[in-house]
């Protein structure tokens, strides 16, 4: 948990600075407006989760205000405000997961690994997102994502286990191996 | 290649493109093509394509190695189809990595492997393998968008252009005046494929009469639901041809502002469409002065944060504009006042794709395809453990048994069919008996059930109805947005009684509780997401009555998935 709270001190703004000041040009303040899910997004993108600071840059960025920025960052459910754990699953929820049997998974993941209201594990481990739509990978189902690459099909709670085990074994030889930094 | 000047200039492109596609397919070089979009990058296809790069550089085979977008079935991911001199191209499925080698030494020796082969794309059959349009998969399908899906680049505006891309918008900008454009859709009887229905040409028309300026052309390629995913495979096997067709509908509106808002979790549809509307741009067929005739268009694309009610117009235009995105109450219709309060026409992806073989072919011919009521074709997705999974386009007409058991091939060894959902999570399953009924927007309404988005889901005896009710009445919990209180307090409540059941601790009366609660979300909510929250559940409900009141009496789930069939049992009345 204080290793968490550490990294939402320190955080680069100089990469989303970047690319706002590359990409992120409106020419009017309707567009500005039209822009700030976009620049949310890359955020999200950079670091994980939306941390203040960067929330703040947008806002300025944009010129609008931070309240607007929170708006949204609160509304739609891809956003984060809080740090996400070592890595991300993404366990698509979709029909055909749900009909191949994804609901055990969802049900075993909230009982035995004790996620928290934003889906981490206590240990910070692992984060978790169940997505209610569809990840578009139905031969696979169910189906979840690992850190935003790897595909992971045909998961069942034993499944799940393993690779639960497998990245605290990683966690445990190799220090920090993949973080999102 | 910088910005075409006009026509003439645009033709000649056309023609070289034309000539360099022709002398691909007719060189003395291997062409390999592997797909690459989201179900097949999952199953490996990056992987499988580095391996061909790998292996085909070792050899000394004069080779092209491309990239195309998704054909349709998932079922047979990776694929990758091969065209060898002398040949015509042959599709293989299933090319894992460990098959590349094999293939490849196969090829080498002159052996074609046509156990591999899905099939051969040529009208005839070729030593032994038979056309892939014969593919059990592909043979009662009709495919106009996704004619070329699969076979061209989606990132090379030049193989689009080169397969007779853009021709339709060229004729409408320089042949037709908007009016005429609107006429055609009209005739052609087009309408809206996001779930609705409505008559794209008369939608249109509306946003033409609308006097107030600047107007809008929206695409929705939001695509949320739990249960589709076609549009996103359309953007990333044709992303040019959605873009044509909303070139051809801001000409229509005469206006210069056109939309994309996508999805945000759709990372490679995104991508692809970003990167169509930035070759556009380059070759002078977006921007100001298109081609010398004086229309000018610009598409921004939008992405969207992951909430399923954005898919609902107004809440969509909300979305777009930087706000919280909620729906609104109607009237103004969004072709009065839309986004920026301005005149706004908002379709779904696949209407917008389907334009330009309209305005290509005319209206007539597009209205003489489907049922009288229900034009054209249908992109559906079929889920579950059917044979087939994945994207077919179908004419309307096609019945319910067709679909599910000769496009999908029926469900896989071992599983016993028991009931389609349909309509995405907006109406009610079907069961098997039920399957005679043609495809189209009427025809499904008095069953209870619908086409909406196209996206069904097949479901067997594993699935419990009830169980399966909580997870689409739940879905629609998750993502109401929270405006209206029917929608916002209506559908918890629904869930509730339903955990009760599932708990074994239902009551009869509950039953009732759920008709009457769900007969107010239906009246009072004021979207479409809670005017339809409770379909699922009241389709389930009178489909599979008896398994919700042997949960209720015999306190029994007889799938064994409702947390009853863990607990002990309790005896009747117990």
């Amino acid at each position: 948990m204080e290793e968490r709270k550490t990294a939402r001190r320190e955080v680069d703004l100089q990469p989303l600075r970047r690319i706002l000041g590359e990409r992120y040009r409106p020419r009017d303040h309707q567009e500005a407006q039209e822009l700030v899910v976009g620049a949310c997004q890359e955020a999200q993108h950079l670091y994980g989760w939306v941390p203040p600071q960067a929330a703040q840059l947008i806002a300025e960025h944009l010129g609008v205000t931070i309240n607007r920025v929170y708006g949204l960052l609160t509304f739609y459910a891809d956003f984060r405000t809080e740090p996400p754990g070592e890595h991300f699953l993404w366990l698509c929820h979709g029909a055909a997961c749900y009909v191949a049997g994804s609901q055990k998974v969802v049900d075993a993941l909230r009982t035995e690994y004790c996620l928290g209201e934003d889906g981490t594990t206590p240990d910070g481990l692992l984060t978790v997102h169940v997505f209610n739509g569809c990840l578009g990978a139905c031969d696979l189902a169910p189906v979840a994502q690992l850190d935003h690459h790897e595909y992971i099909g045909q998961l069942d709670v034993d499944r799940l286990r393993e690779l639960v085990e497998e990245l605290r074994t990683r966690r445990v030889a190799g220090g920090n191996d993949g973080t999102l930094e | 290649m910088g910005r075409l000047s006009d026509r003439a200039a645009f033709e000649q492109y056309a023609a070289k493109a034309r000539a360099r596609w022709d002398r691909l397919w007719s060189g003395d070089q291997w062409v390999i093509s592997v797909g690459i979009s989201g179900c097949s990058i999952a199953k490996g296809a990056l992987e499988t394509y580095r391996h061909l790069s790998l292996h085909l550089s070792e050899g000394h085979i004069p080779f092209v190695l491309r990239q195309v977008g998704c054909a349709g079935w998932c079922f047979a991911e990776p694929f990758v189809e091969v065209k060898l001199p002398g040949h015509p191209p042959i599709v293989y499925g299933w090319m894992t990595t460990d098959r590349v080698p094999e293939l490849l030494d196969a090829l080498r020796r002159g052996d074609l492997r046509p156990d591999w082969a899905l099939g051969v794309r040529a009208a005839e059959a070729w030593e032994g393998i038979p056309p892939v349009i014969e593919h059990p998969f592909l043979r009662r399908q009709r495919r106009l968008l996704l004619e070329h899906a699969g076979i061209i680049d989606p990132e090379s505006i030049e193989d689009y252009i080169a397969i007779g891309g853009y021709r339709a918008f060229l004729k409408a900008l320089f042949e037709m005046t908007p009016e005429e454009v609107i006429a055609e859709v009209k005739a052609s009887n087009l309408r809206g494929r996001g779930g609705a229905g409505f008559p794209t040409g008369i939608k249109w028309e509306s946003g033409r009469r609308t006097p107030a300026r600047p107007k809008y052309v929206v695409v929705n390629s939001h695509e949320g639901e739990p249960n589709v995913f076609k549009d996103r495979r359309l953007l990333e096997s044709n992303p040019h041809l959605v873009l044509e067709g909303l070139l051809i509908g801001c000409y229509a509106l005469e206006t210069p502002y056109g939309y994309n808002y996508i999805g945000g979790e759709h990372a490679l549809a995104l991508q692809r469409f970003q990167r169509a509307v930035e070759q556009a741009y380059e070759l002078g067929l977006l921007g100001d002065d298109i081609l010398g005739s004086g229309f000018s268009c610009h598409v921004r694309v939008r992405t969207g944060g992951g909430a399923y009610i954005c898919g609902e117009g107004s809440a969509l235009m909300y979305a777009i504009m930087g706000q919280r995105g909620q729906p609104r109450t109607k009237p103004p219709r969004s072709v009065e006042e839309g986004l920026w309060r301005r005149p706004t026409v908002l379709n779904n992806t696949e209407t917008f794709a389907s334009i330009p073989a309209i305005i290509q072919n005319g209206g007539s011919w597009y209205a003489s395809l489907g049922t009288k009521e229900s034009a054209g074709t249908k992109l559906v997705t079929m889920q579950g453990p059917v044979k087939y999974l994945g994207v077919a386009e179908i004419e309307f007409g096609l019945s319910m048994r067709e679909l599910v058991f000769e496009v999908f091939g029926g469900l896989r060894e071992g599983y016993h069919f028991k009931g389609i959902q349909t309509g995405g999570v907006s109406a009610g399953p079907l069961r098997e008996d039920e399957l005679d009924v043609p495809i189209d927007f009427e025809a499904l309404t008095p069953l209870g059930a619908m086409v909406g988005s196209g996206g069904f889901v097949a479901f067997d005896e594993s699935v419990c109805a009830v169980d399966f009710a909580r997870y689409l009445v739940a879905f629609s919990r998750y993502e109401s947005c929270g405006k209206c209180t029917p929608c916002r307090l209506g559908t918890p409540a629904l869930v509730e009684i339903l955990d009760r059941i599932r708990h074994g601790f239902g009551r009869p009366e509950d039953l009732d509780i759920i008709q009457y609660a769900s007969k107010h979300i239906i009246e009072l909510s004021l979207c479409g997401l809670g005017q339809v929250a409770p379909m699922p559940l009241l389709g389930m409900l009178e489909r599979f009555r008896d398994e919700f009141i042997e949960h209720i009496t015999e306190r029994r789930c007889r799938a064994g998935v409702c947390p009853i069939a863990a607990r002990e049992p309790l005896g009747v009345g117990g």
